[in-house]
């Protein structure tokens, strides 16, 4: 715990939580934020990666993000999602972080992280970022609470139409999981006490491409400020099939259909990209200081969908 | 019961589910691992677990269930790793703190290199992307690319490695102990209560509650007398417990009603008319001090607003008539500038830390300070305790940057608890207090005006600094454009603006780069204007000698002659080239001592002086070794304890030039001594004369004074006679109040930066660092550039990344964690080309003087200067972040 702690009042009722690689929870556990009973699912957990017939991968919830990073069937087969792990967090952090906890972490917003610091994700009533400082917060203003969701895969799980499947339920889109944004107690759709299983990810489509990057201010080991995971299919020189999903700018990542609908049947080309980028931001709503994550997304477009048509 | 093996030991884990990795495996007394961030950021805690590398900050104790821990210790155990070896060869490392981490997640990443790769050399992306999840403070990032290339390489297979740093290979096998490494049977831990509001009176404080509960063994109140908070995180009391969980029980047990006082927070909200006001006129001498040694003369101050303070303005009223009369006509060559710079946190890996203890009547604290020989006689003025009573101990520090200067909250509450629980007590900071109550470089605010003469030269100058000091005054940054580019007439005003945020502390060269950021880029823009070369421009205007010769060598440079105009570039990535130049004062303080001692045919040199990762150990050993034909290796130096001869505090980059002096007349008295005391002569024609005598002689011992230093050639004078009288006083005041000198002759820097902006991300990388410094002859080559690299890459993070972020209203210090808080990784470190000039000050005793603060001052603006010449704006507000960027440039296309 930390000494920020003292003064803070007991959260309401402390939910149980479940444990897989502990790094998004020990911190909070660290800092008080966390304060309910503790559930280790490490030692019992799917770790496997599974493949079907037609080509289409089932990944175990508490298989880690370095596995999926270095894996060479899922570079081959989703190579976005691939990217989308090897850019996430630093390299130990990725040994030990697992896809399930990847998805059902906890926000990043620095006043939730706070044990001091009431916020609607911690019983209370308002949300300070909104009236305070929201450097990091959502361009598309969706809900009461500002913070952008955490999870670089849920975006890339996105891209690709994966479906989750839970102890109670199946065939999860990641909306059905992470909601539409207005939620602003949870950053999941979760019941208490239900717990992620599996992932599945179609087979991948003849001639598609994939890719990701993100937007930080250092090189390395930062959240994004914004990032894109893209998929394309390219025939005769142009786009038969864009899939842009952006993280980092919304509570909930974001499927940018006005970009995609513009390229669809365009030419592969800077020009085109470069329009159709414009429309990455429709639909925003930023906040007094998040405009710039609008410019950000525009650029993750054209930079990400600029090398998929190399 | 689960277990798991740790360095080839069993090691049974707790059932506690909660309990972490680091608190099992540094309680076990394993103490390489290093404590830091806490939330996975920083690496230095990393261990293998089963040979993979991961952080033991968020590593529950329960997943090394059966498995295999390897630690720092379990690294070298059966002789030094080829990793280890190169980072002690190529001075990988400063304070050390990061070091264990760094070397575990190298000799992974060697390891399954050479498996794969044999002995191919790993590429400079291919180490930086390895390393991605370490974070250095020093910045070795520089030296540890070159370690862990050449080891991969094979280049260390097998050999001894000769280390710079005396201390290497204790920093590199996790055997160096810092402050909160140190342990004494029956220690407790303290922890301190503090305000989560930003403006309060206290009452009703009842420590009863805490000191009823289990395993206390102190409490104790740290309220002002005046029972007032004035920032969030200020002291209220601290416990000592037999742990840290039961002392943060306590603290939270404890009773007190805030009686909550309106709050004003940051610069923009404090000087308004109707703020509230942080400190009434009777509590004003409780505000803390931001700078080093200066202040003492009478200033205004009205509500949260201190100055004007203008001692060192030139003909003010005439700088203000001949900027009024430029405005009026227009004047193009008339230079006018709002300037803003960030708050910068130290953010020193180790935290702020005490361990006090009481043997009998002797106190015995040890502190992770820069001032071991200050704070013993602080410490004993404050509990009224002869010297000898009080020993101040710190064999090695884990970073300081100005933070760590004076006796600090931790050891007073390790202090007062300890004595109440009659046992020894450790205060530790976490990095949340580490990140928001320690100190920090002001933001500001700074308003220039710069006005060239119809023939060239620099005519005057206005500059105006509002200082964003928090609970604290003596902010000093616009008085420091004085010391350059004489002018006809300069207006320098500094205002210290008060609000309810922590108080501010010095960091390297308080005030220096914010004034360098502003006069910098004001001097590049009028450049621009009279369409003349940068440097030549500076050539001009800036007569001092050191910078003469630094310019001449930073004209020559092909990144210079060879740039490219903004406007000839298109395309999303555009590159830029800047220049800036930075001084800094040369100090040293009267009165460092230094014994040199044969102990068993040994040299022994000591001093009571700290290490905190610059290298005055190194810096010791060279000057005796070079004196008597020895190997650095050959000298025991014994230093970081109070009780040995008095040395200087480590700030104001004054320990190289105060011990080498010394440290050279005793060596000329040790050498009569050993001659006097000698039995008999080196055997006739003995290639190692001295050796032999060293050998033979019997115990002896000299010690020596900080003389004064030789007349300095002409024209070569102190950087404060460039003030006139006020310079000449204010030199006084510092050598009578803290016993700082200010030496002839200017320490100097001049920086080429290459940048490349990314038009569609907002995002600079600094390509290639050109740094020319003028600090004298180096004592201890290696470590100097090890010095001048961490500069750079600190003045990086300066520029581009680093801000500490809060809230409006309440006060909360909000990026107090390091994923917040943004200090640069080394895959930011440019490629960096050190040139030294080793002239300039032959006058001082072996001809050294400090480095640590000149090397960090124009690293900003030159930064700056090479944005605006790549994109052809200019940004005014540090840091460089995305956000910034992409505004001045749809800035620049809107226009």
């Amino acid at each position: 715990m930390s000494v920020a702690v003292m003064t803070a009042k007991p959260t309401a009722k402390p939910t149980p939580e479940f444990r897989a690689g502990g790094t998004d929870l020990s911190e909070r556990r660290r800092s008080g934020v966390s304060q309910g009973m503790l559930i280790d699912i490490s030692a019992t957990g799917d770790k496997t990666i599974t493949w079907d017939a037609d080509g289409a991968a089932r990944i175990g919830a508490l298989t880690t993000i370095a596995a999926i990073a270095t894996d060479a069937r899922i570079a081959a087969a989703y190579p976005g999602l691939a990217a989308s792990a090897q850019g996430l967090a630093t390299p130990q952090v990725r040994q030990v972080a697992t896809l399930g906890g990847n998805l059902a972490q906890r926000s990043r917003c620095w006043y939730f992280r706070r044990a001091d610091i009431d916020c609607l994700k911690k019983s209370g009533s308002t949300c300070p970022a909104r009236s305070g400082n929201h450097l990091y917060g959502v361009a598309f203003d969706l809900g009461p609470c500002v913070a952008p969701h955490p999870s670089t895969m849920a975006a890339a799980l996105l891209a690709y139409d994966a479906t989750i499947t839970t102890d109670r339920r199946s065939g999860l889109t990641i909306a059905d999981l992470l909601g539409d944004g207005s939620i602003s107690h949870a950053d999941h759709t979760l019941a208490a006490g239900e717990m992620i299983k599996s992932i599945a990810l179609p087979a991948p489509l003849q001639g598609e491409r994939a890719s990701y990057k993100r937007a930080i201010s250092r090189t390395y080991a930062e959240w994004p400020l914004a990032e894109l995971c893209a998929r394309v299919v390219i025939a005769g020189g142009k786009f038969e099939l864009v899939r842009l999903a952006a993280g980092g700018v919304a509570p909930v990542p974001l499927r940018l259909t006005a970009a995609e609908d513009q390229l669809s049947g365009k030419i592969a080309n800077a020009a085109s990209i470069a329009e159709a980028a414009k429309a990455a931001s429709s639909g925003a709503k930023p906040l007094p200081m998040t405009t710039y994550k609008l410019d950000l997304l525009q650029g993750l477009v054209r930079d990400v969908l600029e090398r998929l048509s190399d | 019961m689960t277990t798991t093996t740790i360095n080839g030991r069993p090691l049974v884990l707790p059932d506690d589910p909660d309990a972490l990795l680091i608190d099992v495996i540094r309680d076990g007394g394993l103490t390489g691992t290093k404590l830091v961030c806490g939330s996975g950021v920083c690496g230095a805690c990393t261990v293998l677990l089963d040979g993979t590398p991961v952080v033991s900050c968020l590593l529950p104790a329960q997943a090394a269930a059966d498995k295999s821990l390897t630690t720092i210790e379990g690294v070298g155990a059966a002789g030094l790793h080829p990793v280890q070896k190169a980072f002690m060869a190529h001075d990988a490392l400063q304070c050390g703190f990061c070091t264990p981490g760094f070397v575990v997640e190298a000799t992974a990443f060697h390891d399954s290199w050479r498996a794969t790769r044999g002995a191919a050399t790993p590429s400079r992306e291919e180490i930086a992307a390895a390393l991605s999840g370490h974070l250095c403070r020093c910045g070795a990032y520089e030296g540890i690319y070159r370690a862990v290339a050449e080891a991969c390489s094979g280049r260390f297979d097998g050999i001894d490695p000769i280390a710079p740093r005396l201390e290497a290979r204790d920093k590199v096998t996790g055997l160096a102990r810092y402050t909160v490494d140190i342990h004494h049977d029956g220690q407790l831990e303290g922890v301190i209560l503090r305000a989560h509001v930003a403006h309060a009176r206290i009452t009703g404080l009842d420590l009863a509650p805490a000191r009823a509960i289990a395993g206390v063994a102190a409490v104790v109140p740290l309220l002002d007398d005046d029972n007032m908070v004035r920032f969030v995180g200020a002291p209220i009391a601290a416990v000592a417990a037999k742990d840290r969980r039961t002392a943060l029980q306590a603290i939270a047990a404890i009773n007190f009603k805030p009686e909550p006082l309106p709050a004003v927070i940051g610069l923009d909200a404090a000087r308004r008319d109707d703020a509230p006001v942080v400190f009434e006129k009777k509590d004003r001498k409780r505000a803390g001090n931001v700078s080093e040694g200066a202040g003492g003369a009478p200033v205004s101050w009205k509500g949260n607003v201190r100055g004007p303070s203008a001692p060192f303005s030139q003909k003010a009223k005439q700088a203000r008539s001949w900027l009024d009369e430029a405005r009026q006509q227009r004047n193009p060559l008339l230079v006018e500038q709002t300037f803003r710079v960030s708050t910068q946190q130290h953010a020193s890996l180790e935290p702020h830390a005490a361990v006090a203890r009481f043997d009998g009547d002797q106190l015995i604290v040890h502190i992770s300070t820069q001032a071991i020989h200050e704070s013993m006689e602080k410490i004993a003025k404050r509990y009224g305790l002869p010297h000898d009573k009080v020993r101040v101990i710190a064999d090695h520090v884990g970073g300081g940057f100005g933070s760590k200067g004076s006796v600090g909250l931790e050891t007073i509450a390790a202090i007062e608890l300890a004595r109440a629980a009659k046992a020894p007590v450790r205060v530790a900071f976490d990095r949340e207090e580490e990140l928001s109550v320690t100190g920090y470089r002001p933001a500001a605010e700074l308003k220039l005006s710069l006005l060239p003469s119809a023939e060239g030269r620099l005519k005057a100058l206005s500059l105006t600094a509002q200082a964003d000091t928090g609970a604290a005054v003596n902010s000093l940054i616009a008085g420091l454009a004085r010391l350059i580019y004489p002018a006809e007439a300069k207006e320098l005003v500094d205002f210290d603006v008060l609000s309810n945020l922590p108080p501010g502390a010095p960091f390297r060269g308080p005030g220096g780069p914010p004034m360098s950021f502003a006069l910098e880029q004001a001097v590049d823009e009028a450049a621009l204007r009279m369409k003349v070369d940068p440097i030549q421009l500076r050539k001009l205007w800036d007569p001092d000698p050191n910078r003469q010769r630094l310019y001449d060598w930073a004209a020559g440079l092909d990144v210079w002659k060879n740039r490219k105009p903004a406007a000839s570039q298109t395309g999303r990535y555009r590159r830029g080239v800047g220049v800036a130049t930075g001084y800094w004062l040369y100090l040293w303080q009267t009165g460092s001592s230094v014994e040199l001692a044969i102990k068993g045919g040994r040299i022994v040199a000591s001093c009571a002086v700290q290490d905190i990762g610059t290298g005055t150990r190194s810096v010791i050993a060279n000057t005796v070794a070079k004196a008597f034909d020895l190997e650095p290796q050959d000298v025991e130096v014994r230093i970081g304890r109070s009780n040995l001869p008095p040395g200087p505090g480590s700030g104001g980059s004054r320990v190289t030039a105060s011990v080498v002096p010394p440290t050279l007349l005793a060596i000329d008295k040790l050498k009569a001594e050993i001659k006097r005391t000698a039995s008999r002569t080196p055997a006739p024609g003995s290639n190692a004369p001295w050796r032999e005598m060293i050998a033979a002689s019997p115990d002896i011992a000299v010690s020596a004074r900080r003389q004064e230093d030789g007349k300095p050639p002409p024209g070569v004078r102190p950087a404060l006679h460039e003030a006139g009288i006020m310079g000449r006083v204010f030199g006084w005041v510092l050598r009578l109040m803290t016993h700082m000198v200010v030496g002839a002759g200017v320490p100097s820097s001049v920086q080429v930066m290459e940048v490349e902006v990314d038009t569609w991300l907002g995002h600079v990388r600094v390509l290639n660092a050109y740094t020319g410094l003028a600090v004298g002859k180096l004592a201890a080559p290696t470590l100097a550039r090890s010095q001048a690299a961490g500069a750079v890459i600190q003045g990086i993070g300066y520029a581009l990344y680093e801000s500490r972020e809060t809230d409006p209203s309440s006060g909360h210090v909000l990026s107090g964690s390091m994923e917040d808080y943004r200090i640069p990784g080394i895959a930011d470190m440019p490629k960096l080309d050190v040139h030294f000039d080793e002239a300039g000050f032959e006058h001082v005793p072996g001809g050294s003087v400090g480095i640590g603060e000149v090397a960090t001052v124009p690293t900003s603006p030159a930064i700056a200067n090479a944005i605006r010449d790549a994109i052809g704006v200019r940004l005014t507000e540090i840091p460089f972040r995305p956000d910034r960027l992409l505004t001045a440039l749809k800035g620049r296309d809107a226009a």
